[in-house]
């Protein structure tokens, strides 16, 4: 059965989003392939070339260069991949990372903390993007889900790399404090409906588990502030539109906590502010320097990021 | 969980990687050297962390048993300083390897590599860690990152 956007969605996000028809329609195309060069293990001209000469169209990310986009093809199977040259991601997972190398926050960071690494894709950019230099904690609470971050840190050539498996909220203060941690929170998922349309046929009113996930965050963002070194910079992220999983634990923070956000910029792509009001609370001015991600905007997943100072 | 490496086996697989492979001691500068069970050698950042224990370190380069072991991650990302014991195949024979299969190769590709660990490439590129022992090349890519190659 062909999936179909249901009512109560369209109620929920159409008032917040800029174009309904544009979304709606969105979220059932399929989301096209997409890959960055591992630039551990080789450069993107090599990866150009050999792609060139497999016959395959790669088309470069606008705002990213090292990312690309293409139709149809099983890049799982080239030797690229088997080489560990390149890393099948979608584009929105690339953004964390992208937003501190942009913003050149790389530079003088040594000690970098994952808190939710699993499967790895942000630890292994980040770590490309760091070449090698510093130390990043990859740390996930799932034992099971070590063993892919373990895979995808070797076969990127990954060495300044430390996987630790713990509970985010019980992470020992000890010592450890960071110039960055990434934050990309267990969520409701729903901005990955173009990668799982099935997603759509099995939603429905979901105030329980969305609240659910907003109570587990508050906890995930109150602990890596915590962690933080005193002018540290926090990433934080979903893969959600639900406005209690973004802006709202956003808001959450700043009511207890001394911290600023600040501004994402990211070149020749499409950005929308954080929304100010949901389901009648009104959210901290500051929220609107928060970036949702609108899939009929880029052509990508949809996603939420904010970037935080202590 | 890992440990710092000790000396000893730090210097043992510096030496075997300098006569096997000619791979220089220089390029670990900047990383430490770690041991977990079973022999295993992790190569990783300089700073670790007490708590909590990690799981792992950089990336795991060798197995110490009664021979050194180099892993199949660790020359796919040095092979490009390797200076010897490297075979080259062709398109056939690499499809072959990187689904798993021994090779029995007919001489040509093996050029001066010697019995025992070896680098195995395909133009230029290197695919991993094979056995050689004569013409016959035992797989020693780990079943994980096996893949039926479609374009190489």
């Amino acid at each position: 059965m062909k999936p179909m956007v249901p009512d109560q969605f369209k109620e929920r996000y159409g008032q917040i989003v800029d174009d309904q028809d544009a979304f709606f329609s969105s979220l059932l195309q399929q989301l096209p392939k997409t890959f960055r060069v591992n630039t551990l293990k080789a450069s993107k001209q090599i990866v150009k070339e050999r792609f060139e000469e497999y016959g395959i169209d790669l088309k470069q990310v606008p705002w990213y260069s090292d990312a690309f986009v293409l139709q149809n093809y099983a890049i799982g199977n080239t030797l690229e991949n088997f080489l560990g040259y390149i890393y099948i991601q979608e584009l929105t997972s690339m953004l964390p990372p992208l937003i501190l190398q942009l913003q050149a926050e790389l530079q003088h960071s040594e000690f970098i903390l994952d808190g939710c690494a699993a499967p790895g894709s942000k630890t292994t950019q980040l770590a490309a993007l760091m070449k090698n230099h510093g130390t990043i904690i990859a740390n996930d609470i799932d034992y099971n889900r070590i063993r892919a971050l373990k895979f995808n840190i070797e076969k990127t050539g990954s060495l300044n790399v430390i996987i630790t498996n713990r509970d985010l909220r019980l992470f020992e203060k000890g010592n450890n404090s960071f110039d960055i941690i990434l934050v990309d929170a267990p969520c409701s998922s729903e901005g990955t409906i173009r990668k799982n349309p099935t997603m759509l046929s099995k939603w429905f009113n979901q105030k329980k588990r969305i609240s659910g996930y907003a109570n587990l965050q508050q906890q995930l963002i109150n602990k890596a502030f915590n962690l933080l070194k005193p002018e540290g910079c926090l990433v934080y992220s979903t893969c959600t539109f639900a406005p209690e999983e973004n802006e709202g634990v956003i808001n959450w923070l700043l009511e207890r906590h001394p911290a600023t956000i600040e501004q994402i910029d990211i070149p020749r792509m499409k950005l929308s502010p954080g929304i100010l009001e949901w389901n009648g609370k009104v959210f901290n001015s500051e929220i609107k320097k928060t970036v949702r991600i609108w899939p009929h905007h880029n052509d990508t997943d949809g996603f939420f990021i904010a970037k935080v100072r202590k | 969980m890992i440990t710092e490496c000790s000396p000893s086996d730090q210097e043992m697989v510096l030496n075997y990687f300098k006569e096997r492979f000619g791979i220089q001691r220089q390029l670990f500068n900047g990383f430490s050297f770690y041991s977990a069970s079973k022999g295993r050698i992790y190569i990783g950042p300089k700073n670790l962390i007490e708590k909590p224990k990690p799981v792992t370190g950089g990336i795991l380069i060798a197995r110490i048993s009664r021979y050194i072991k180099p892993t199949t991650i660790f020359l796919q990302l040095f092979g490009k300083d390797v200076t010897k014991n490297t075979i080259r195949l062709n398109k056939e024979h690499t499809i072959c390897y990187t689904q798993g299969e021994d090779l029995d190769l007919t001489g040509n590709e093996i050029q001066d590599a010697s019995n025992g660990y070896i680098l195995v490439t395909y133009l230029g590129f290197s695919l991993g860690c094979g056995l050689l022992k004569g013409n016959y090349v035992k797989n020693l890519i780990p079943k994980p990152k096996r893949l039926d190659l479609e374009f190489l």
